[in-house]
């Protein structure tokens, strides 16, 4: 018995450098600052959550991987990829707070899919298939997954009573296993009228504070962009407030007026910083919420994307690690922004490149060195043929220009329509284990 | 926590000044730039259930981890008796110090809650060895602090994954093990029942919520019906 050992271990050895994973405070400058193993180098794969198109491939939704390391044989090549065996509007993706699973939900069939990219992140397998979100919430349309202590916060989209746009968000522990509901207001809110819509989730520790931003229900995500701009009734069902809440209490605290459907909600997170970025898809502005000299949030308007009357539709927006700079993509003019945010109060557009006919996400590296974007907004929302690029482009930045550096068609490759994106690399460590000489308790 | 504590693993860290050139992704003493809610104006989410476990405490005795996870408002940890990451598990222990001092100026609130360590490495932490570290802390009759371990890797790993706890063995570039483990830093807050009620990780140890979330849990079993109370004891 007694010859029987631990092995990995290295958890037998009596050094003292035991050190815990840092906390991620920014795609990878945009994840919950709750997330683990944040990758400061390169990144070695891209995940790509794509919604599968009918008589492509399979015709599925499908996790995509590309190998994203420069120094890989198969650099730039999808080297994986796993389909969940249906269509359902495949959108957004987020960790858990160990990043050793990747939430991926679908806005139409509501479905949420758990990969584990944290054994092989070369080879992510699904591994559950959560489908009770509409019996414990009420809610439809999962959109943000943002990663708490051993749980996820879900900012849905709509309601299964008239997919409208009044939602909430919905707290699963890591097991998948429901846990709680907060509706959004639609009450005053300090003064405020809130209008009960949702979409992006982003996390202040050290203010206590959550904000929410708000988008449009399943009827109007689900329907055709182009019947949607043309029908007046329609256009008043977008979202036109964002939402701060007390973290600890989840409770809202203060509503602000947004319109124009404000998206993705970004933290500068360095030490002193006390304010947040969004963009307005419907009024092409980006906000800025802050805490002014007595402590009060504000929210206010502060730079305008492209020119508004052309509506060029901001979509997806990625802050650098050190909040000084944002990309901003904008859908319809196929453009992507970057802007100079030393002064956020004042931020200023330094450079901009036309890098498709449709783009949407948009993702940074740590570095900053590094970006990737897609092609994708939703399957009703795309443009037609000859519009209708579908890609994963990646680019070297410089600080000065974008440099293509691979591309993936995912037409050609028959994956489908790509949208959101997330990184991992290959594993530094090894899981603590039990070999053969380990004594059983 | 004390000045002298906060003064000392500031240092340790680095942190002793934040200026703009800090790079966000570092890790960092936690902050708290907010007036912590008052204990009972919130509800604690019901996160998870706990596992059960045969482990062994300080003394050598055999424990179910079970009954030390009921009953009482648990502060529930992994640890390592050497670890020396100004920002791993010392600056739990610190934590946990600080909290226990205030939670004794409370006698109420001190026989409700129990903090519980468990080693990550039971190899290393034999009992005696728990007993070392438990005595370095400062034992403290007044209030229930266990330190437990495994009898094997085997044991603990099903512990590990039921409370979501990564562990994992840094490798060199040949992929061989290196003398460095990682681990995510988690307080589990665990109710009388066994419930799981709130998770701090780093960003989340902030000393004045964690005990208005400890008054928040008693406020709420005073509150419990008799037979809420009795679902309260150890299994």
């Amino acid at each position: 018995m007694h010859d029987r050992r631990v092995s990995a271990v290295a958890i037998a050895c009596a050094c003292a450098s035991l050190s815990v994973a840092v906390v991620a405070r920014a795609d990878e400058t945009c994840l919950s600052p709750y997330t683990s193993n944040l990758i400061k180098g390169q990144e070695d794969f891209v995940h790509v959550w794509t919604l599968g198109v009918e008589g492509l491939g399979d015709g599925s939704d499908k996790l995509v991987t590309i190998d994203a390391n420069p120094h890989s044989n198969t650099y730039g090549k999808v080297i994986h990829s796993v389909s969940v065996g249906g269509r359902g509007e495949a959108h957004h993706m987020g960790f858990t707070d160990d990043r050793k699973y990747l939430w991926a939900g679908g806005l139409d069939d509501s479905k949420i899919y758990v990969f584990d990219v944290g054994t092989t992140p070369a080879k992510p397998k699904l591994v559950r298939t959560i489908t009770d979100l509409t019996e414990k919430t009420g809610y439809v349309g999962p959109h943000t997954f943002y990663a708490l202590p051993g749980r996820l916060v879900i900012g849905n989209l709509s309601n299964a009573r008239d997919n409208g746009g009044v939602t909430g968000l919905a707290v699963y522990n890591n097991k998948g296993t429901f846990v709680a509901k907060y509706d959004m207001p639609t009450s005053k809110v300090g003064g405020v009228q809130g209008d009960g819509y949702g979409y992006d989730i982003a996390i202040n520790p050290a203010k206590n504070v959550m904000l929410t931003s708000s988008f449009a229900g399943r009827q109007n995500y689900m329907r055709a962009m182009g019947e949607v701009v043309k029908d007046p009734e329609a256009m008043k069902h977008f979202g036109s407030t964002m939402v701060l809440w007390n973290l600890k209490t989840m409770q809202p605290t203060q509503v602000f007026n947004v319109p124009g459907a404000p998206l993705e909600i970004r933290w500068a997170l360095a030490p002193g910083q006390n304010w947040a970025v969004s963009a307005t898809a419907l009024t092409s502005k980006i906000w800025l919420v802050k805490q002014d000299a007595g402590g009060q949030w504000q929210a206010k308007d502060v730079a305008t994307i492209g020119d508004p009357a052309k509506i060029p539709l901001p979509v997806d927006i990625s802050i650098s690690a050190d909040a000084k700079g944002l990309w901003v993509n904008t859908f319809m003019d196929g453009t992507t922004h970057y802007f100079d945010l030393t002064d956020p109060e004042h931020p200023k557009e330094t450079y901009h490149l036309h890098t498709g006919a449709q783009v949407n996400m948009v993702s940074q590296s740590w570095d900053g060195k590094r970006v990737y974007i897609t092609s994708s907004l939703l399957s009703l929302w795309d443009k037609g043929p000859p519009d209708n690029e579908q890609f994963l482009r990646a680019f070297n930045w410089d600080g000065h220009a974008l440099t293509p550096s691979f591309a993936v068609d995912f037409t050609k490759e028959k994956l489908g329509r790509p949208h959101h994106m997330k990184f991992t690399a290959k594993a530094a460590a090894q899981a603590l284990r039990v070999t053969t000489g380990d004594p059983q308790g | 926590m004390s000045r002298w504590h906060v003064a000392f693993l500031a240092a340790c860290a680095g942190l002793t000044t934040a200026h703009a050139a800090v790079d966000p992704g570092v890790a960092g003493a936690p902050r708290t730039e907010f007036v912590a809610p008052a204990a009972g104006t919130y509800q604690l989410q019901r996160i998870q259930s706990t596992p059960d476990a045969l482990l062994l405490d300080s003394s050598g005795k055999a424990q179910r981890l079970a009954r030390l996870l009921h009953g009482k408002i648990t502060l529930l940890t992994f640890f390592y008796t050497y670890c020396a990451d100004p920002l791993g598990c010392p600056f739990v222990r610190v934590t946990l110090s600080d909290l226990r001092a205030r939670i004794l100026q409370q006698a109420s609130l001190a026989a409700q809650v129990r903090f519980v360590t468990v080693s990550l490495d039971p190899g290393s932490d034999t009992p005696s060895q728990l007993s070392a570290y438990a005595a370095q802390i400062g034992v403290d009759p007044r209030f229930e602090w266990r330190f437990l371990t495994a009898r094997s890797v085997g044991t603990l790993l099903p512990i590990l994954d039921d409370f979501g706890q990564d562990v994992s063995v840094e490798t060199d570039a040949t992929g061989h093990p290196t003398r460095t483990l990682h681990h995510m830093l988690k307080v589990f807050l665990i109710d009388p029942h066994g419930t799981v009620r709130e998770i701090y990780s780093l960003a989340f140890l902030q000393p004045d919520v964690m005990f208005n979330d400890l008054q928040t849990l008693a406020m709420e079993s005073a509150r419990a019906p008799p037979m809420l109370a009795q679902g309260a004891q150890p299994p």
